[in-house]
């Protein structure tokens, strides 16, 4: 069976079985990529992967399970199971959706010449990448991490009322991880390229890129401990953003798990900070038409605006429980369950370049790198982590610093942030943010 | 597959002129039950299904996987991995099994979760739940689950391996979150064991569930420690992860190949003080990183990593150890199918020594006691650390003093480990899960209590 006919024959099972109420999702996805290690291809991948999954309500009660195997046997199997936890779980108060008309919007996530990229092209590409990593800096000690690939999936959203939404989206990526040395001092710099352009992918450009940010770090010294200004890179101010997203969900809120509980209408966060979801803008990695509970999606929700915080991101369930529209960002692999996401978290440019945000402060930490996120808690807010960067004093780089320590609140952090760059790294990620300015923010040394 | 299945891929990947082949099947089925907000917010079975499929070259690694068992498209996929070196076929014989099985099977002791209905997990959950909140009104969410998986796996491969083996772990997790004037903080529990329903049977969820408890309350008022460097004394148990990441990464072979460790060449030299002895052991009962065999089919062992601070072995699995010439120890681990083995560790800890939680108190002026940690990460190849306290205390003049929160402790793993310069005698044992290139896999790690001379711990 394909994908469509797996998911046909799940909702006829449904039906057979009397369901009241249920909904799926199926996807099937494909994979190959290599690793280069010094010129030789030394790992091969390819995979087939493919499932789905059922949410049944039973009496308002739901039921969970899913199938990796796409038999009629095991698909039959996967509904009877979904149907035998509604014995044991507690009522839900949803209403699944029915058909809606989606906005007509091209994501430009599926490019067709990316299906003719075969193992020779990326054994070509792979080769010159590793070659171009060891030849990018004279410092270069090692290449551990030279990786390119593609993967090509179809995903299905299908309900009970007549929800039925096929989705088919491709991506390519490039990259390597090199290890560069200097006296007793050893760093990592990486840089990977995905995305569907892959005229992007010169592995020259990216060698030299990956280079810069080890070899930036390198005579790396620790600072003394105290308060400083620091300017989260663009690279990982996406990072910090992430790790933080779920306060902002209504389920958190509901479930005591978010800070931002009866802040509605209050100023959480620097005038200057806005937060949006933006879920229609082509070729972001988020970016959807319907989320995974059927629900249309819309191109700005605006969560955070000029410091005051408008909106929390609703599901079916956390909708209904504050009895409000569903904002289409429900989410849910095959092997899950409905949660909460943003689609695309976008923080707008701010007016400053970047060399201005280094330069507001006689000193300074621009921080390029964190180290784990083990430290940052989402539902306490804390912020605990090992960065590293490089120290500005006057607006210009003074040396790298590293064995230091960043420790401050998230919920802090949004009042004291001073200034936003106008420019985002260049990574396909589904998180842009631009470099931020904070003030007084405790560095242990 | 059946037999006669598994010898046509294993031969048609001869022909393609591999120097090994492996076929690894796999069928979990695993349920889940999750409380939160006091309702049973989820309950799941399900089956998970797949092979992979690895051809070896030298040690040039190809792998495929795949959830369709069609014998034609698995053949397919052996072709397209030899395409993809433009290896031509060849006819050379036909390939068989000799017929030996290994097979492994549940012990006596195993209460097959298969057997068991959802609603006995219910109760555990709900107890869980009310024991927690009963703590304070100020335990504003509590959130529980317990899940188990039972794997049914068989490795076979051209060199005449046939090994089956029928897995079961279960694990039960528990967070606790405090509130008071906005501020929050949560407290986790998450026991877990190479064991059957009868874990949860023999599970103490009261006390569990009221240390939890405790320390989210206890913790939420808990100010922050001035960060600097500083002697550390690092509790017992989950404390462990902290070797786990900083030094047990970089002993992997995976690591060691690539020269992306610090611990390159060092073999048979001191790289502790001789107070410390390490092993990584798949053998222990009942422990959640053990097993029968490794995932290339290998009966697991226990292996000395440090002994009296010299460095004794590597983590190898078959190509890590084809390419640094250190005997295999039976470590080659992946998640599911979905993933080719590589080197990775089972039950790594460090032994008991010989020092008084006392004694290392005694030793320090002015330093943390890190009683209980949160998680951690490594990057192998520079060995920089990073990892969070979720449970401190401030030691002052030889004694505990006020709690702390916040603190992170960062350091490079094979400059702290010179620096461990007491060993306790308290060794425990924790359950953890552990994701690298091969995916998440059930580990423990632990320890008895450390003292560490010197390390940066992160706070305000």
């Amino acid at each position: 069976m394909d994908l469509e006919q797996a998911a046909g024959f799940v909702l006829e099972e449904g039906k057979r079985y009397g369901i009241d109420s249920f909904d799926l999702i199926a996807t099937d996805s494909e994979d190959i990529g290599i690793e280069v290690f010094k010129g030789r291809i030394v790992s091969t991948e390819t995979s087939r992967s493919r499932g789905v999954g059922i949410r049944v309500l039973n009496n308002s009660r739901p039921g969970y399970s899913y199938s990796e195997r796409f038999s009629k046997e095991a698909l039959s199997q996967m509904v009877r199971d979904a149907m035998d936890q509604t014995e044991i779980t507690d009522p839900l108060d949803m209403e699944l959706p029915g058909p809606k008309q989606l906005a007509e919007v091209d994501l430009k996530h599926y490019n067709p010449a990316l299906e003719k990229l075969d193992f020779a092209w990326m054994r070509e590409l792979g080769l010159a990448l590793d070659h171009a990593s060891w030849e990018s800096d004279k410092r270069v000690e090692n290449v551990p991490h030279v990786g390119v690939g593609k993967s090509s999936s179809q995903s299905l959203i299908a309900n009970s009322k007549g929800v039925f939404v096929k989705k088919e989206s491709n991506v390519a990526y490039l990259g390597t991880g090199l290890v560069v040395a200097e006296g007793d001092t050893k760093k990592m710099g990486s840089y990977y390229r995905s995305g569907r352009d892959i005229s992007q992918f010169d592995p020259s450009y990216i060698a030299k890129e990956a280079a810069h940010r080890g070899t930036e770090l390198l005579g790396a010294k620790p600072l003394p401990s105290g308060v400083y200004t620091i300017v989260l890179g663009n690279r990982i101010s996406p990072q910090i953003f992430g790790m933080f997203s779920s306060p902002y969900f209504a389920d958190a809120v509901q479930k005591g798990s978010s800070r931002l509980v009866g802040k509605l209408g209050n100023e959480v966060a620097s005038p200057i900070l806005s937060i949006y979801c933006e879920a229609h803008t082509p070729d972001y990695p988020g970016s959807r038409l319907v989320d995974a509970e059927g629900i249309p999606t819309t191109a700005r929700t605006k969560v955070l605006e000029n410091g005051i915080l408008r909106s929390y991101l609703y599901n079916l369930e956390s909708a209904k429980k504050d009895n409000v529209l569903p904002t289409g960002h429900g989410v849910r692999s095959y092997s899950g369950r409905a949660g909460t996401s943003f689609s695309n978290m976008i923080v707008p440019f701010g007016t400053k370049t970047k060399e201005e945000l280094l330069s507001s402060d006689s000193h300074c930490i621009f921080v390029t790198k964190l180290e784990g996120g083990a430290g940052c808690s989402a539902v306490s807010g804390e912020i605990s982590i090992g960065i590293q960067g490089i120290y500005y004093k006057n607006g210009k780089p003074e040396h790298a610093v590293d064995r230091i320590t960043m420790n401050t609140n998230y919920f802090d952090l949004l009042h004291k942030i001073q200034g936003i760059s106008n420019e985002y790294s260049d990574s396909y990620s589904s998180i842009k943010v631009p470099d931020i300015l904070i003030s007084e923010i405790h560095v242990a040394g | 597959m059946n037999q006669s299945n598994i010898e046509t891929l294993i031969d048609a990947g001869k022909k393609r002129k591999a120097d090994f082949v492996e076929i690894y099947e796999e069928e979990s089925r695993n349920s889940s039950i999750s409380l939160r907000d006091q309702k049973i917010e989820q309950s799941l079975a399900a089956t998970d299904y797949g092979i992979g499929i690895r051809l070896v070259y030298g040690t040039d690694v190809l792998y495929a996987y795949t959830s369709n068992d069609d014998q034609q498209h698995l053949l397919s996929l052996i072709h397209l991995l030899a395409d993809s070196r433009g290896e031509a076929a060849n006819n050379s014989g036909t390939f068989a099994l000799p017929g030996d099985v290994s097979k492994y099977s549940f012990s006596k002791n195993i209460h097959d979760p298969r057997k068991v209905p959802p609603f006995r997990r219910l109760e555990l959950l709900q107890t869980a739940d009310h024991i927690a909140r009963k703590v304070s009104s100020k335990i504003i969410q509590v959130g529980v689950s317990a899940s188990d998986i039972v794997t049914n796996i068989l490795i076979a491969n051209s060199e005449g391996l046939w090994v089956e083996d029928l897995r079961v772990r279960s694990r039960f997790f528990l967070s606790v979150t405090a509130e008071n004037k906005g501020e929050r903080f949560v407290a986790s529990e998450s026991p877990g064991a190479l064991k059957g329903f009868e874990f949860f049977e023999g599970l103490a969820v009261e006390d569990i569930a009221r240390k939890a408890g405790e320390r989210a309350l206890f913790m939420l008022d808990a100010g922050y420690i001035e960060g600097k460097k500083m002697p550390v004394v690092m509790g017992n148990g989950f404390g462990g992860v902290i070797f786990h990441e900083a030094c047990g990464h970089p002993l992997e072979t995976e690591a060691i190949r690539k020269k992306s460790s610090p611990f390159v060449g060092k073999l048979g030299e001191s790289i502790a003080q001789s107070c410390l002895t390490a092993y990584d052991d798949g053998t222990i009962e009942e422990q959640y990183g053990s097993l029968k065999v490794d995932d290339e089919g290998m009966p697991t062992q226990k292996t000395l990593l440090i002994e009296n601070g010299i460095l004794k072995a590597y983590l190898a699995d078959r190509i890590g150890s084809m390419e640094t010439g250190s005997p295999r120890t039976a470590s080659g681990r992946r998640e599911s199918y979905q993933y080719a083995p590589v080197s990775r560790m089972r039950n790594t800890y460090i032994e008991a020594g010989k020092d008084s939680l006392d004694e290392m108190f005694a030793s320090v002026d002015f330093g943390l006691y890190a009683k209980r940690m949160g998680g951690g990460s490594v990057n192998p190849a520079t060995g920089e650390f990073n990892f969070a306290v979720e449970e401190g205390y401030v030691i002052r003049n030889g004694k505990i003093s006020e709690p702390v929160r916040g603190a992170t402790l960062i350091g490079k793993g094979h400059e702290i480990l010179p620096k461990i310069s007491m060993v306790g005698k308290d060794l425990e044992l924790a359950a953890g899960t552990c994701g690298a290139s091969s995916g998440s896999i059930p580990v423990t790690v632990g320890q008895p209590s450390l003292k560490v001379d010197e390390i940066l711990v992160g706070g305000r």
